[in-house]
């Protein structure tokens, strides 16, 4: 097996994930809060792009968007990373060698790398924005590009749960536990 | 009960990649429908947005809010679509349900009369947006849920 194999054995195999992995109530909990971060810090990217694209919220100014949801954005942020980490370390044995988390994963190293390269022509240079007679095009190129980043990550979280692995077949939502008996119809 | 189609065939279950695709734009779009809230409600708690009043931000978050929720119920249709009986017998999504109605129901009227309102700083105004977050944020929590129980 890989080092990268090793590695992510080990970690999901440590007693504080398999507790994790293994309880009833904590697993979904911490996928819920997760869900809950990207419906708050989510939902509130989604507005800011749209605000610097200058299809929303075109009465305030960038500035009051960009400034006054940047705390919220921080506090979601970490909250979903942390939930995240769980999640994945949860399952990392599975999740390693699987392309959309490694495809989610590369995306969220992007959002690193996104926001080095726009800080100071955007985000930081939101009143030169707002000065400005009509919205910078690096603004906009920021925000659609941010915008493709965060649905990309989303959708890739999303299929991380329909990898199949060659001899694996279901629907893998509806596996993760036996399907209750219906009343006969 | 009578299901007027195959289910079998439905595109959801009859190929791989609807079901998650149709997933991913409810998840974004309830991102954008329950961000936009969170944004009135966390300016009714006094913690952000304080350039604006909560009656400026619903009224410039208001098209977003309710755009949201119209593809979220209606990709939430197609969702419950691919297997109805299997949705219709579980708490969780029962739940969801009835939470959801009364979230909307509540967020055009108390939540929307009071965030226009002189009070919506006011401790009243406090606890409709606590209450608000906490219903929307409720029906995030029950929609996952759903594939647990």
């Amino acid at each position: 097996m890989s080092a990268a194999g090793d590695f992510s054995n080990w970690v999901a195999d440590t007693s504080f994930f398999t507790a994790l992995r293994e309880s009833g109530l904590p697993y979904p909990i911490v996928m819920s809060l997760h869900l809950s971060s990207i419906a708050i810090f989510g939902g509130l990217i989604l507005m800011t792009d749209l605000r610097l694209l200058g299809v929303a919220l075109k009465d305030m100014s960038v500035t009051d968007v960009v400034r006054q949801t940047r705390l919220w954005k921080r506090i979601g942020f970490v909250i979903m990373i942390t939930c995240g980490v769980l999640l994945g370390g949860a399952k990392l044995n599975t999740y390693y060698d699987n392309p959309y988390f490694q495809i989610k994963l590369s995306l969220l190293v992007l959002v690193g790398v996104h926001a080095i390269i726009f800080r100071r022509s955007v985000y930081a240079n939101t009143e030169a924005i707002d000065r400005a007679p009509a919205i910078p095009g690096v603004a906009k190129t920021a925000a659609v590009l941010s915008l493709i980043l965060w649905v990309g990550i989303l959708s890739m979280g999303r299929w991380i749960a329909y990898f199949e692995r060659p001899g694996q077949f279901g629907r893998p939502h509806a596996v993760s536990q036996a399907a209750p008996e219906l009343p006969q119809k | 009960m009578f299901i007027p189609y195959d289910i079998a065939n439905y595109p959801l279950n009859s190929n791989e990649w609807s079901f998650p695709f149709t997933e991913c734009i409810h998840i974004s779009m309830f991102a954008m429908s329950i961000g936009t809230i969170a944004l009135v409600d966390l300016r009714m708690l006094g913690v952000g947005l304080r350039h604006q009043t909560p009656a400026q931000i619903l009224k410039d978050t208001g098209i977003w809010t309710l755009v949201g929720l119209i593809i979220v119920v209606t990709s939430g249709f197609v969702i419950w679509a691919s297997d109805p009986l299997r949705y219709y017998y579980n708490w969780s999504f029962r739940y969801k349900i009835i939470a959801l109605a009364l979230a909307i129901l509540y967020n055009y009227t108390i939540h929307r009369k009071v965030a226009l309102s002189a009070s919506s700083q006011s401790i009243g105004g406090k606890l409709v947006a606590t209450l608000s977050l906490l219903l929307w944020i409720s029906i995030v929590f029950a929609g996952l849920f759903y594939a647990f129980t």
